[in-house]
């Protein structure tokens, strides 16, 4: 099985760099523009099975290329490289555009905003081709957004696949959600043990 | 129980004033916008609901989406109608308003009253329509009022170019004695696409029908909203247990059938099994609207037996006007006395055909002649004869006491 890296595969799994599939909360992808409601959950497998097309892939809609995927993890990722294996017939998407750890991002936000990073992808329907990120920016990665604004002339834009290389840590970004902020201080709420009694000591 | 955040784009133009729907078109439109608001919040707590108008000035936002309903009632007080409907600027205002909700996991549908001529042209509204659908935004338009310039025509385009998997809708509510709002009770709009809605709609029409306490399992939701929404997510968990149960049973038997084949024709076996899987499954999409029939069948005959000191004043007026009612009150009143199985009794009355058409008859929004209701009324005379002999038994005896 073909590897970027050049020695021969049998010395190690190729799958287990692969697999950070395994840390993605998978009924929380979700994808803009895909012709097929929920059909975005089949491009997250393992490494081996890639070039498996014959399950569902991810398809935009027709004659708008434009794609654009959410994806939550499990827990904080490191990423160091993404796959991609496109469509034929130029149904691949020519471009990458990633969001690291913003919620909601629709169409009109992904193209104005500024990605974290982005890529000139090529064809590559054998899917052993590999970006690799700036590391330092996806050190601690809740969620990231893929945005595939364009095709290589094809109606539609077509992806089986979506793999990422990297380390999963253990820990998990918890978004504070609701803070009441005090503007000016209620004294009854921060009585000192020597007003409720028991032993005070000075700090 | 989706859990969505809704924009409802009101149209106040002077079309409005015209009282082809009583009292006025604006009225009616009103009634109905309060009756959404309603259901969308109870069908789940989380939802929010946000109001527009569409003409006067320009596209005005009253409330931007919250779940408080006094908020949105009370911004319906005051409008003024005048000018003309902008329904695209309504729609993009709508879109925009709902890309800044607060909780990013609602789904968003924008629900459109045309009212009056649109004046935008097809194409113009098709390329909205494929924006909403890009951006996964659902469309729900309600046309009332006249069909000159080819509105009709206009609206269907925009929801074929929105509606992605049947997730938008559209109801045209012709000029007449029926309320917007009790036509559209009956539609996708209201029950939310046949889920957690479906209770609010089943006893709305259960009110209507036959003049009972209109509340679902006995318990205000206004006073104890926590236990209303525990008995309801308990009940649709039960239902999607039997619908399981159903389709085991199914599977079972066509096992069954082809159990005598030889092992060469397994390969087959499992290719048919798997065909008649996917039958069950389409059967079982077109009985969602049967069950929940059948549950507001059971429920309407159900709740003269089990609230019956508030009801008997109710169900003599009633019963006056139909002696059919008459007897079925009185066999389950008097069952719920006494210990034999109101169950039966229920069957025996749900297997006289003629009594349950008439019942379905006075249900607003369903036809007897529909095919799919007469396979239901077909399937529960089935279930029932097996239990007609020992019931024949016991029901003559009851006429013999009264």
């Amino acid at each position: 099985m073909a590897c970027t890296h050049d020695h021969s595969c049998e010395d190690h799994d190729c799958s287990s760099n692969w697999s950070l599939y395994k840390h993605i909360d998978l009924s929380k992808v979700t994808a803009l523009n895909e012709a097929n409601p929920g059909s975005v959950k089949s491009v997250f497998k393992a490494w081996e099975e890639r070039l498996n097309s014959s399950g569902e892939h991810l398809e935009s809609n027709e004659g708008d290329p434009e794609l654009l995927v959410y994806i939550p993890f499990t827990s904080d990722v490191k990423i160091k490289s993404i796959s991609v294996v496109g469509g034929a017939d130029g149904t691949s998407p020519s471009k990458l555009r990633v969001f690291i750890n913003r919620d909601g991002i629709d169409f009109s936000d992904a193209q104005s905003m500024q990605p974290v990073q982005e890529w000139d992808l090529v064809e590559n329907l054998q899917g052993v081709l590999e970006y690799q990120t700036r590391y330092s920016k996806f050190q601690s990665v809740a969620n990231i957004t893929l945005h595939f604004p364009e095709s290589f002339g094809g109606d539609t834009t077509q992806i089986h696949y979506i793999g990422f290389k990297g380390e999963a840590t253990q820990l998990k970004r918890d978004v504070v959600a609701t803070i009441v902020y005090e503007i000016t201080p209620n004294p009854s709420d921060h009585k000192t043990r020597a007003e409720t009694g028991g032993l005070s000591h000075v700090e | 129980m989706v859990l969505e955040a809704t924009m409802i784009c009101i149209d106040n133009s002077e079309w409005m004033r015209n009282g082809d729907y009583a009292p006025s078109r604006f009225q009616a439109q009103a009634d109905a916008v309060n009756l959404i608001c309603g259901a969308k919040t109870q069908s789940n707590p989380e939802n929010t609901v946000g109001v527009l108008t569409m003409a006067g000035k320009g596209v005005r936002v009253l409330v931007t989406p919250t779940s408080d309903l006094g908020k949105i009632l009370a911004c319906m007080h005051g409008l003024e109608i005048g000018g003309e409907m902008n329904l695209a600027a309504g729609i993009q205002v709508a879109q925009l308003a709902l890309k800044h909700r607060q909780n990013k996991k609602q789904q968003q549908r924008i629900i459109v009253f045309a009212g009056s001529p649109v004046t935008h042209e097809k194409k113009a509204l098709e390329m909205i329509g494929k924006k909403l659908k890009k951006n996964s935004v659902a469309l729900d338009i309600v046309n009332f009022g006249d069909d000159d310039e080819g509105k009709t025509e206009k609206l269907e385009a925009l929801l074929a170019a929105v509606n992605n998997n049947d997730t938008s809708h559209i109801v045209h509510v012709p000029a007449g004695p029926n309320a917007l709002s009790d036509v559209l009770i009956s539609t996708p709009i209201f029950t939310g696409d046949g889920e957690g809605g479906s209770g609010f709609a089943a006893s709305a029409a259960t009110a209507a029908a036959g003049g009972v306490s209109g509340f679902e399992f006995g318990v205000d939701p206004n006073l104890d909203p926590e236990l209303a929404l525990a008995l309801r997510v308990s009940m649709e968990e039960e239902r999607a247990r039997q619908e399981a149960a159903a389709k085991k049973a199914a599977e079972e038997a066509s096992k069954q059938e082809k159990s005598a084949e030889e092992q060469d024709a397994t390969m087959t076996e499992r290719g048919n099994e798997g065909a008649s899987e996917a039958d069950n499954k389409k059967n079982e999409i077109s009985d969602d609207d049967d069950t929940s029939l059948q549950q507001a069948l059971a429920m309407s005959m159900d709740e003269p037996a089990s609230s019956q000191d508030l009801q008997d004043i109710e169900m003599s007026d009633a019963a006056a006007e139909d002696p059919e009612l008459a007897l079925a009150l009185q066999l389950s009143v008097q069952d719920s006395t006494k210990d034999s199985s109101s169950q039966a009794d229920m069957n025996k009355l749900l297997a006289d055909q003629s009594f349950v058409s008439s019942i379905l008859a006075s249900l607003p929004g369903v036809d007897p002649n529909d095919p799919s209701v007469k396979e239901v009324l077909a399937s529960m005379q089935n279930q029932s004869e097996s239990q007609q002999k020992p019931d024949e038994d016991k029901v003559p005896k009851k006429e013999e006491e009264k």
